[in-house]
């Protein structure tokens, strides 16, 4: 890959258009390094979802191998996709929103590719890790601890990246997705310090260490991929319709009432728990509190996209971004009721919550990176995507096994919820009844794969440069060659 | 323990504090006033209100 600096623009181009040209340049090396690295890990995790969920139909299926085993490949699915897929996806996004927002060119040109490099090492020692056995036991924090070191310094340097271009700003308004991003940047190595702090200290035992473990999970989505998320939905849907948000006062309302009420809700995870009733009722009062930012996100971008769903047809970033922001809708109202202890009675312990929190990462957060990606690499490696008809297979395929994944799961996790409270349904007859709909979780997850596939094959060819030459940002020219 | 607490404290209140700063500098330096102005900071010349800036390769009518 060659340096953003050594390439000649094209001539001709008014003048704000060359600097967004030079914005997306300077971003190609570290940007399309870390989404590339992402999809990589996508397909990893998704091959490690498929072996855990045909393993929870079929037991014996490649239960040999020890490190094979469910108790391994569960918590290696769940770390590939979160500090593998996710978070690369969610970095490579940020920098770029970063530096488009200030418009300024992306710093740290030789830092920022090396954190790319120690991210992956990162991420690849703690999955051989868990699956050679080592896995901490704490969910979400399944990596050894010594990873938190390399992850730690490459989230500094991207500190600084961000407070450089934010520092450097050449627009005088701090755009609503800039505070969605600052938010995100910050909060995260927080989290990720204090979570690994209070999960290994020896003085924080039981209860206490399950509670500070929730607060952690719990603010990982909420408060790293949420914010990079709905920042990049607050970016994408204006831009790609060519309409400001409808409500831009609500939409700066929605990021101050998030910032004040989600890293409340982390103990709703322990209800019915032996925790004190009071730190479980805080966490289902910030629950309920959530729903403020999240009417005011939804209703904004409705009425943003009102009279623009049209573009839905044509445009294949605003098909993922807006099935994305729908998700965020749901899954942010299902979470508040779920909350509720009267719900949780029926529904914790089963296989709802896992539709639940797939919906959460998945459908909201996973369509939303997939929808950056489909505006953002074209951008950066100057070429078209190589065919509308993968892009379509992705689409579908991704968003129909989300649904049968979702609604399969939700349905018979909430049965075996008002099963399981039934004390003369003996257990086994239980397990019986979820055996289909975990059956219907592996195709969903067959699907989804095929949809990850096409995607990476997509990736890999814009990548190889094999597409129509863009040239300027909206214009579309025939590559001689191609 | 007494570390644990140290590191829990110093977080809370750095972070605490961080965002009373944010939202006092967004509020001095008029972050909050021109709402109109603030939606539309993301467009320009080259890609004003009304154009749309996405299509599926081959099948947009790009000016």
């Amino acid at each position: 890959m060659t340096p953003a600096v050594a390439q000649p623009l094209p001539e001709g181009l008014p003048g704000d258009r060359l600097s967004r040209i030079q914005i997306d340049r300077s971003c190609r090396q570290t940007v399309v390094w870390y989404m590339v690295s992402a999809v990589a890990w996508l397909l990893a995790g998704s091959l490690l979802a498929l072996l855990a969920s045909i393993k929870m139909h079929t037991p014996g299926f490649l239960a040999d191998a020890d490190w094979l085993t469910f108790g391994r490949v569960r918590p290696a699915h769940l770390s590939t996709m979160i500090y593998g897929w996710g978070s690369m996806a969610g970095v490579g996004v940020l920098l770029w929103l970063q530096a488009r927002l200030s418009r300024v060119r992306l710093p740290l040109p030789l830092l920022l590719p090396v954190t790319v490099v120690i991210w992956n090492l990162a991420v690849l020692y703690g999955t051989v890790r868990i699956l050679q056995g080592a896995s901490t036991g704490i969910e979400w924090l399944e990596f050894p601890v010594e990873v938190l070191a390399f992850i730690g310094f490459c989230m500094a340097v991207i500190i600084v990246a961000s407070v450089l271009m934010f520092v450097r700003r050449q627009v005088k308004h701090t755009y609503v997705s800039q505070w969605y991003l600052f938010g995100a940047v910050l909060w995260f190595p927080f989290l990720y310090i204090l979570g690994v702090v209070l999960s290994e200290a020896g003085d924080v035992r039981g209860v206490a260490k399950a509670a500070a473990n929730w607060w952690f999970a719990h603010n990982v989505l909420g408060l790293w991929f949420t914010p990079i998320g709905l920042a990049t939905a607050y970016y994408m849907i204006p831009k790609v319709i060519g309409r400001p948000v409808h409500s831009y006062h609500l939409s700066l309302l929605g990021f101050w009432t998030l910032a004040i009420f989600y890293n409340w809700a982390g103990t709703h995870h322990l209800i019915g728990g032996p925790l004190p009733a009071w730190l479980v009722t805080v966490g289902i009062v910030g629950s309920m509190m959530m729903f403020i930012p999240v009417i005011t996100v939804a209703v904004n971008h409705h009425l943003t996209m009102a009279g623009n769903f049209h573009h839905l047809r044509t445009s294949p970033t605003l098909r993922f971004v807006v099935v994305a922001a729908m998700s965020y809708t749901v899954v942010s109202f299902q979470g508040s009721l779920t909350a509720l202890r009267a719900v949780n009675e029926v529904s914790h312990f089963t296989h709802y919550t896992i539709a639940h929190a797939h919906l959460g990462v998945y459908a909201f957060f996973t369509m939303m990176m997939f929808g950056a990606a489909y505006y953002i690499l074209p951008r950066l490696m100057n070429t078209e995507w190589h065919s509308a008809r993968w892009i379509r297979v992705h689409f579908w395929a991704t968003s129909l096994g989300m649904a049968l994944y979702w609604l399969g799961l939700t349905w018979a996790g909430w049965r075996q919820g008002e099963m399981m409270n039934d004390p003369n349904i003996p257990f086994l007859a239980i397990v019986e009844y979820t055996k289909p709909w975990l059956h219907s979780r592996s195709l969903a997850g067959v699907l989804m794969t095929i949809g990850h596939v096409s995607f990476a094959w997509l990736v890999w060819n814009l990548v190889r440069q094999r597409g129509a030459a863009l040239i300027g940002p909206t214009l579309l020219k025939r590559r001689k060659s191609a | 323990m007494f570390l644990v607490y140290l590191v829990i404290w110093a977080f809370t209140l750095l972070a605490g504090a961080s965002a009373v700063w944010a939202l006092a500098w967004a509020v001095q330096t008029g972050q909050f006033r021109d709402f109109r102005a603030g939606a539309a900071s993301i467009f320009d010349e080259g890609e004003p209100v009304g154009r749309v800036t996405d299509a599926f390769p081959g099948e947009g009518k790009h000016p």
